[in-house]
């Protein structure tokens, strides 16, 4: 059982990505804003299966995100999707090494990167209807929530890579750094 | 010699009896020029300890509050005498269904919460929920076993509401923050801050007069509208209790 759920564990804990989405807990969060809970698994399981998977990925992401989330005009697939892209190009394969506290600065990114692609929906849709500057006040909530991701992927994600290159059966990280 | 020293001892002021009928009869004339008020107050401070206690009071406000409640029910009846004379929506008479809050989204601008009564229990889509101080949204989405609510802070949320000082109507739109604006189409209109806003009493999808926010600041005249951020009086975050009211026409 135990072997079976050491495999398994990458998918076992896609699943649990939409019960952490929905737990939201407070105690986590900043300035009432959560972390960007779905690119702390998206960055490692990319960075080891790559871009194409990265893409598939992002995509099943956004799909489940975007089912549990009421707003039915905006959607997160894009961001998701060209964040399973960029994190599937740093691949433990490639030169770039990544340490512990880039994970922060690359989550970090993506968060901004995301959460800018659903504002600009919000604007698209509304900004005949309203004053696009009626939106302006969503900043803080972007930034808090890319101080936020960017304070706890290096935790998180470090913990899900070493998970998921066991899983794998191989570990990639520590072939390279011996190279 | 004799006889002058008698009658200079037998004056009328010599006379102590003569001095406090004096007193009494300056006494009386004060207490007719004040009208009674030392009187009063005296009675004051010795009837203090058997003034109408606690229970006189709660007995008094009970029959008070009893008064009110008549005059509501009252109220309510024609009220929904009229309603159903012009076809608006209005709370149905099978009662509200309370929930627990079991999911709760309010940071960012994904703005929900998910109810831990479904389906099963009646909910249905276009309920809308109430907490303690308003209107918190409206069902968006229904499953077995929960409901979704869409709070009135999603970007995409619009509710019709009303300030009643004023009598006017505008648009309620969540902004994906914790202050949602009210957006009149007037940009004469005379609100001010303070103002209670409420579901508009023409709002096809909600009952009218369930108590939204206040008007916390206004914002400048831009073209032909004038907005204004709302305080919400529910406050979803901190909410784990609420109910769900049915709307029927």
């Amino acid at each position: 059982m135990g072997k079976y759920f050491k495999k398994k564990i990458s998918l076992i804990s896609f699943l649990f990505i939409p019960i952490v989405y929905l737990w939201n807990p407070n105690w986590v969060e900043f300035l009432g804003v959560q972390p960007y809970w779905a690119l702390f698994w998206l960055l490692p399981w990319s960075m080891i299966y790559g871009s194409f998977d990265g893409l598939i990925i992002g995509l099943f992401l956004g799909l489940i995100l975007d089912s549990l989330s009421l707003d039915s005009g905006f959607t997160q697939i894009p961001g998701l999707v060209l964040c399973g892209i960029w994190f599937g190009k740093l691949s433990i394969k490639s030169d770039i090494f990544i340490g512990h506290f880039r994970y922060g600065l690359i989550c970090s990114i993506a968060s901004l990167f995301c959460s800018s692609l659903y504002i600009f929906q919000i604007l698209i849709r509304y900004w005949s209807d309203y004053s696009i500057f009626l939106y302006l006040s969503n900043l803080k909530d972007i930034f808090a929530q890319v101080f936020i991701t960017g304070l706890l992927a290096p935790l998180i994600c470090s913990l899900l890579l070493s998970l998921f290159q066991k899983s794998k059966g191989r570990d990639k990280l520590i072939s390279f750094l011996h190279k | 010699m004799v006889d002058i020293r008698r009658i200079s001892t037998n004056r009328w002021w010599h006379k102590k009896n003569n001095w406090g009928l004096f007193i009494f009869l300056s006494f009386l004339f004060f207490v007719r020029i004040s009208k009674g008020s030392l009187y009063k107050d005296f009675y004051y401070f010795i009837s203090k300890p058997f003034w109408p206690g606690q229970f006189q009071r709660e007995v008094l406000t009970k029959s008070v509050e009893q008064e009110f409640l008549i005059k509501l029910k009252q109220l309510e009846k024609d009220n929904k005498r009229l309603r159903e004379i012009l076809s608006l929506q209005r709370v149905s008479d099978s009662g509200s269904i309370s929930a627990n809050v079991i999911s709760r989204k309010t940071g960012s601008f994904w703005r929900q919460i998910i109810l831990n009564k479904g389906a099963k229990d009646g909910v249905e889509v276009g309920n809308f929920v109430v907490g303690p101080g308003g209107l918190l949204g409206r069902v968006h989405d229904t499953s077995l076993f929960t409901a979704s609510v869409q709070l009135l802070t999603s970007p995409e949320s619009k509710v019709g509401v009303w300030v009643e000082r004023i009598q006017s109507h505008g648009l309620l739109v969540g902004l994906g923050n914790d202050y949602p604006k009210v957006i009149f189409y007037d940009k004469n209109i005379d609100i001010k801050v303070g103002d209670f806003v409420l579901s508009s009493p023409a709002s096809t999808l909600l009952p009218p007069n369930i108590p939204i926010g206040v008007i916390q600041s206004i914002d400048k005249e831009l073209r032909a509208k004038k907005s204004a951020n709302i305080l919400l009086l529910g406050k979803p975050q901190a909410i784990d209790w609420v109910q769900i009211l049915k709307v029927e026409m």
